[in-house]
């Protein structure tokens, strides 16, 4: 277990920032996640915190030790690769067993530790195989009992689901998180789903171009998103712009009312799923999907497009006007994006 | 599954082209050696008439052939060692590192390649004397390697930019040193690159003339030396022959051998695809 520190990181390539001073405290113990989209800074901060990378500026510490000038070898951290990364001509055994090696440990422990994980993971009837010999699911899983082996205090998943199927994906995220429970290594994991950094996580970092918009818990993040980016990027969101007077602000739609103090430019959106059947609101509905569970509905008026979920009985088709109402409580007021 | 007709007729094609090239006149070399001298091989005989190991016990105990044979077969793997471990810092620059005038370099190294070897040869043994330096085994030795590196730095290049990033930093993540790190991520990718260049080296260096003729005149002999004494004026094809078989063996051994060890070498293990 380790508690990670990062004070104002900065990453300059040539003239381009990638990272703009990043404050980050990931709690010993807790999963962090960086979300983003590609470009953010998510992966190059991972790396700082990996030691690939020394920034240009800014401080790492780990259980109040600096660490920022310490290359890799020497830090507490392991690494699951997007790529897997493994070692091609190692067997599945030999790969877990090579950082214990590395930081030589006792053979008899090595030993105990890769069976261990092998039995853990699922992976007892491969550890004699080649990488190459194994599924997608399979290598990420030997990858991350690789980053295991070594006990780490913290261990940095590069988005380590990608290359895998949606069934896949779900299974090992389950896994990943559980084993994060069951050792409890600190975890920081890159990600560019939002859906999976919401299920997984203890605090979610959403970064967009080299700093971090917002961080907090999935559920601060998804109900209380402070600017239009962090609404925009989390679920889906409706925002309208315009004055607010008295907790109120016309739309097209019709009169949303807000609890927030009153100003001539102020944006604020409601989720989909906050929206009530019958109310003052009214527009014509534009699109219907139906999902099961719910209904996705698109009802427009003027210019602007809201979406609504609605629950799955309902049926509704294209040209029927809709009246509905969302919540005060609902209804978010954002304020303006740093960077936008 | 069935080859088609047109594969067949590739591979044929390609054997029968194999066959004239290579066969052919390791065939007429092996024939003209065993060509006894008492009874010359002239038209319109198909075979020699008479077949001996004559010329090669002659060109055994008549010339400097055993020396040269010494020469030879210890300057070639020599060169090649050498060759290898002085290209590993150049191409680990061109195949992993960015900086300014990377092309330029590139092409620079391999400059040397387009200049004749007589002419490297003449002005190396002038330099050679002026420093005051008359031995000619490592100044044979030294101008080969020198000659050849090019060919080295060119393949180990590609090598080197083979390895995977992300597999070094994997390995130094787990707590690698820099040999632990070399040993697990560089050499089984580098492996290949090492055993080419290795034997490109020792195959030009093992028949490679002008320089060791020119540094080594007058009396230091290799393979090659005494080969091209036997042509031109005082021109006598079986023992031409003989000498040619005897440079061409080590370099047909080398590459079977280095076959196998590349053949063992798992292909997936190096590209990390399966």
């Amino acid at each position: 277990m380790a508690r990670l520190v990062a004070e104002d990181i900065a990453v300059r390539f040539g003239t381009f920032e990638a990272l703009r001073g990043v404050d980050l405290t990931a709690e010993s113990g807790s999963f962090v996640t960086l979300l983003g989209p590609s470009g953010c800074g998510k992966t190059t901060l991972l790396n700082v915190i990996a030691g690939f990378l020394q920034p240009s500026r800014g401080r790492l510490a780990v259980d109040g030790k600096d660490i920022t000038a310490l290359p890799p070898e020497a830090r507490d951290s392991a690494m699951c690769f997007q790529s897997y990364a493994l070692f091609p001509h190692l067997s599945v055994a030999d790969n877990i067993a090579f950082g214990p090696r590395q930081k030589r440990v006792a053979r008899d422990e090595t030993v105990r530790r890769v069976d261990g994980l092998v039995r853990q993971l699922g992976l007892v009837d491969h550890a004699g195989k080649l990488p190459n010999a194994l599924s997608g699911g399979q290598q990420q899983r030997v990858a991350l009992a690789r980053a295991l082996a070594v006990a780490p205090g913290l261990v940095l998943f590069d988005e380590p689901l990608s290359n895998l199927d949606a069934k896949l994906r779900d299974q090992v995220r389950n896994e990943i998180r559980a084993l994060q429970r069951d050792v409890g290594f600190t975890a920081i994991y890159v990600t560019h789903d939002q859906a999976e950094a919401l299920a997984l996580s203890d605090m979610v970092c959403l970064m967009n171009k080299g700093v971090i918009e917002q961080k907090g818990a999935p559920r601060d993040i998804y109900f209380r998103p402070r600017t239009r980016f962090v609404a925009d990027f989390i679920g889906a969101a409706n925002l309208h712009r315009g004055k607010l007077c008295g907790g109120a602000m016309s739309t097209p739609l019709g009169v949303l009312h807000c609890c927030h103090e009153d100003g001539e430019d102020v944006e604020i959106c409601w989720r989909p799923e906050a929206a009530r059947l019958g109310g003052d609101l009214s527009g014509t509905v534009k699109a219907v999907a139906f999902q099961g569970a719910h209904v996705d509905v698109f009802v427009s008026a003027g210019p602007e497009t809201v979406r609504l979920q609605v629950p799955g009985e309902l049926n509704v088709s294209i040209g029927d006007t809709l009246q509905f109402s969302v919540p005060p409580e609902g209804v978010i007021a954002l304020e303006a994006s740093a960077n936008a | 599954m069935r080859k088609s007709p047109f594969n067949t007729i590739l591979s044929g094609l390609l054997i029968a082209v194999m066959t004239v090239w290579l066969a052919v006149p390791f065939g007429m070399a092996l024939l003209w050696s065993l060509v006894d001298p008492s009874q010359a091989w002239s038209y319109p005989d198909i075979l020699p008439p008479k077949l001996s190991f004559e010329r090669w016990s002659l060109m055994w105990d008549s010339t400097s052939l055993p020396i040269a044979m010494f020469n030879s077969y210890s300057l070639a793997p020599m060169a090649g060692v050498g060759a290898v471990l002085l290209a590993m810092p150049t191409a680990y620059a061109f195949g992993r590192l960015e900086f300014k005038g990377k092309a330029v370099w590139q092409t620079l190294v391999l400059v040397p390649l387009i200049m004749p070897g007589f002419v490297t040869a003449i002005f190396f043994a002038s330099l050679l004397f002026s420093m005051g330096f008359f031995a000619r085994y490592p100044a044979i030795l030294v101008g080969h390697v020198v000659m050849l590196l090019p060919y080295a730095v060119r393949i180990l290049s590609v090598s080197f930019s083979l390895v995977r990033q992300d597999v070094v930093n994997a390995a130094r993540d787990l707590g690698a040193s820099p040999i632990s790190v070399f040993r697990v991520a560089y050499l089984p990718v580098l492996k290949p690159g090492i055993f080419a260049a290795f034997l490109i080296v020792f195959i030009l260096s093992i028949e490679e003339f002008a320089l060791a003729f020119v540094v080594g005149s007058p009396d230091f002999t290799t393979i090659p030396t005494i080969l091209y004494s036997y042509l031109g004026y005082n021109f006598i094809r079986p023992n031409a022959a003989v000498v040619a078989l005897i440079l061409v063996v080590p370099n047909v051994i080398l590459m079977l051998i280095l076959e196998r060890l590349l053949q063992s070498a798992n292909p997936a293990g190096i590209s990390g695809k399966g």
